[in-house]
Parts: structure tokens; sequence; C-alpha cells
């Protein structure tokens, strides 16, 4: 685990939920559970935190997205996965 | 019947019993004795009750959480109810093996508080020798894949640390700081004279706050309570009275908050009689400040009801006498001038004395002059 130092989040680097941050709630109503709060995530969100599952890169995450959204330009899709787990990476709820 | 939205999280004191005695405690004077404390089946049942009433957060606090010696099946049956559980605890009782057996168990988050960064003074404050502890435990608590927080209470006594402080918490690697000021409720009430600190004690606490949360931002986050003495508004105590959290105390009374034993007259429901879903939808105790028909004026067509709530109404009752006041803290408040009054005439500075390594009650007894350390149940 990276201290001490803001970790910059490349292409292969590989998010996953920090200590202590997991799922919760139910399937049908699935949330992040973090210290002292909880976030509800649906759609697209929910598709990459599934893949945040430590076995996948930022690369390999956007490349799988890339397939399932098909109309979307792939760099976009690059750029909203990146901002996306960016915040949650300053919340102190994603790591990578 | 009205449909209440479900509470999002479960303050369980599972006892009241504690080693430390730190004079800042928000505890009630009148504690709950062993004796009287609920059985782990009880406690059991409640934690599933809580995750069926849509609970999600469980903190385990106390008096020590520790001194239950059923800890880890407490914790385990937590999980099992699929809460996320965090245990809010001194760490005086927890070895390195027992903290493992708590993780194996599910813990999710500890919440370790510190009351000084100098030992003798945290000693002082806590009135035990705990320090010297909290700081070997820090380590093994880093050897999990839990999320840590250390917890500091800020008052007159250390706030001059404050930065000393936060440097040595952070060398511990937490991943929050929780930089909380003394709420003055049990024993802080009884002792703010001792513990509120003045207004440019205050601005220079904040400053430092500000400063080290620009310097951890993505390494540590810091969440920071201001002590609302000093606020213009009031807090929006627990997110509004029985909107969002519940307490159970350690005789399985059922409160809308830590304090609100205080006003008299109310009657808690117990779960060894009632659900606890029973309890939120019908409590009378729930019912009493729900919504706004209580309020008076000038909250009741005050712009903010909707984001404080009309603040605190233990606060109010303690400092009031009625509990249905609007909290003196609020600058609107007619009866502001009795926070005016605190500030001015509590927040003298002073230098800590001298402290000999003395017994407790030798310490207790040195020390009646300043302050009253927290005691056990009867």
């Amino acid at each position: 685990m990276t201290r001490g130092i803001v970790a910059e989040l490349v292409d292969t680097s590989v998010p996953k939920f920090a200590a202590g941050c997991r799922w919760g709630g139910t399937s049908e109503a699935p949330v992040v559970l973090f210290p002292e709060g909880a976030i509800r995530v649906e759609g697209t969100g929910r598709i990459i935190l599934e893949l945040c599952d430590g076995h996948f890169s930022l690369a390999e995450i956007v490349q799988k997205l890339a397939a399932q959204f098909i109309l979307a330009p792939k760099g976009k899709i690059r750029a909203d996965v990146l901002t996306f787990l960016e915040q949650l990476h300053a919340k102190r709820i994603i790591d990578y | 019947m009205a449909q209440y939205s479900h509470p999002l999280a479960l303050i369980a004191e599972i006892t009241h019993r504690c080693p430390l005695h730190c004079v800042y405690c928000s505890n009630p004077l009148e504690l709950t004795s062993r004796q009287d404390e609920l059985a782990t089946a009880d406690w059991l049942r409640v934690f599933g009750e809580a995750a069926a009433l849509g609970v999600l957060h469980l903190h385990l606090t106390g008096g020590e959480p520790l001194a239950r010696p059923d800890l880890v099946e407490l914790i385990g049956g937590a999980r099992q109810s699929r809460l996320y559980t965090n245990l809010i605890t001194s760490g005086i009782g927890l070895s390195r093996e027992r903290l493992a057996q708590l993780v194996d168990a599910g813990l999710d988050h500890i919440q370790l508080s510190f009351q000084d960064s100098r030992e003798s003074d945290a000693n002082w404050i806590a009135g035990a020798r705990a320090h010297a502890h909290k700081l070997e435990l820090a380590k093994w608590i880093r050897e999990h894949r839990i999320a840590f927080t250390v917890n500091l209470v800020v008052h007159r006594q250390n706030i001059e640390h404050l930065e000393e402080m936060i440097a040595v918490l952070e060398a511990l690697h937490p991943d929050r700081m929780e930089i909380a000021h003394a709420q003055y409720y049990g024993w802080a009430l009884r002792n703010r004279s001792a513990l509120l600190p003045t207004r440019a004690q205050l601005d220079h606490a904040v400053a430092v706050v500000a400063a080290a949360e620009e310097r951890l931002r993505g390494k540590v986050r810091i969440d920071s309570v201001i002590p609302d003495y000093h606020a213009r508004f009031p807090k929006a105590c627990m997110g509004g009275w029985g909107r969002q959290l519940l307490l159970v105390d350690p005789a399985g009374r059922v409160l809308p908050c830590h304090a609100a034993g205080v006003i008299p007259g109310m009657r808690f429901d117990n779960v060894r009689e009632h659900t606890l879903d029973w309890i939120w939808q019908n409590s009378e105790a729930f019912q009493k400040f729900r919504g706004e028909a209580w309020m008076p004026q000038p909250c009741r067509s005050c712009d903010r009801r909707q984001e404080d709530f009309g603040g605190c109404r233990c606060q109010a009752f303690l400092l009031t006498g009625d509990a249905s006041a609007t909290d003196p803290v609020c600058e609107l408040a007619p009866l502001h001038n009795l926070i005016e009054d605190a500030v001015r005439e509590d927040a003298v500075t002073d230098s800590a004395p001298e402290v000999l390594e003395a017994p407790f009650h030798v310490l207790q007894e040195k020390m009646a002059g300043l302050w009253s350390y927290r005691t056990g149940p009867k």
C-alpha cells in the first residue's frame, strides 16, 4: 500500500477497495460501505466498482467497458473511469 | 401511523465499564452496572433487527467495549447480520492476539482514541496509564486490512499541543483522523470550566487543522468537529432527532442520542420488551422531537430548521432547563447569553499542574479542584 504519496492512476494501476471498504446492502440495492459512510452505486458506477476487485488494471477495466458500451468513444470511457476512481481515491475508498 | 425513514446507524453502548477516567467523557453521570447489561443473545438479536430495519453501520462503544468478554462473538454476529462494524475503543485490554480474533470475526473499522501527544499529559487526562499501549496497539492494527481511525478529543488542556498531536498520530499511518472538540455533556459538562477553550485557542486550532488537511490530502482523511459553543448556529445533532440514528444503552434502553437520558419525563422503551422496528416507529421518546411541531420560535419560522433541526435537545435542557427551547448555542436563541457567559467565564487559560506517578485515587484527590475524573458504574 502506498502511503505518503498521492498515487497517480495510470493504465497499469490496479484499482481496488481500500482497507475497511466493502460492498454491503442487498443485491438489488448494493452500497459501498466505508468508515462513517455509505454510497449507493448504480449503473456504470456499479459495473466499474465490481471490476475493482484487485484482478484488473485500469487499461483492462476500460477495455471491458468499451466492449460493453460499443458506441462510446474509448477515450471518453477512459476519462470517465479515471475521474470516477480518482474521486473515490480522494475519499480513501479506492486504492491503486 | 406515519412511517419514518429507516435509521442508518446503530450506536451500541455495550457496557459502561471502562478502565479509563477521561475527564471529557460524554457518558451520563449515572452509569449502568455490569449486572444490568444485556446478554450476548440479546445483542445478537438487536443487531439482526437493526439490519432488517435498514441500518448499515454498527458502532460498538461504551464505556470500553473490550470490557465485554463476548466481544468476538458480538462482532461475528454483527457481521453475520451484514452490518459494517466499527469498534470505538481506548485499546486498553486489547492484546495482539485478541485483535486478530476481532478482525477474523469480521471487524471492519477500529477507532482508537488518544488524549495528548505527550505521555504524561495523556495519562493525566485519561486518569490512567494508557498512552504507551495505544502507540503499540496502533502498529498491530496496521498489520491487518481493516480501516483505522485515530480519534483525538480537543479541549483547553491539550489544544496547545494540537500540531504536535497531529504529527504523532500521522506517524501511526491511520486512514482517517477524527479531531473532535469536547462536547459538553455528562462528565465533560461537569468539567466544562477546565475544558472549554478560548476563542483565540480555537481560531489557532482551526488553522492548524486546515493546514493538516491540505498537507495530508489523499493520504489521511481528516474529519473535524468544531466546538458548538463557538459556532454561530447549532449542530444538526444526530442528523435530527429520530431521523438517522438510534442508540441502545448497556441495559437495553433505546435512545435517540447519547444524552437523551438526562431529559426529565422521557420514557425509553427497552429491547427486552420490544423490537427495534417497533421502537423506531412508535416509541414515545423517538416521537417527542421528530418533525417541527415541537419547535418554538425562532426555530419554527427559521430558514435553517431543515439543516440543524433546532440543534440539540439535550443541550437545550442541560443549559436552559427546557428540552423544547432553541439550542442556546444558536445566536438567534433567546437564551444565547448562557453560552456567551460560559465562554467568558470558563475560558480562562491555565497550565497543567505537575503530575506525579500516583495511583488513581491520589490523582483524583489531587485534581479535585480542577476536574472530576469519570468513575465507573457503582
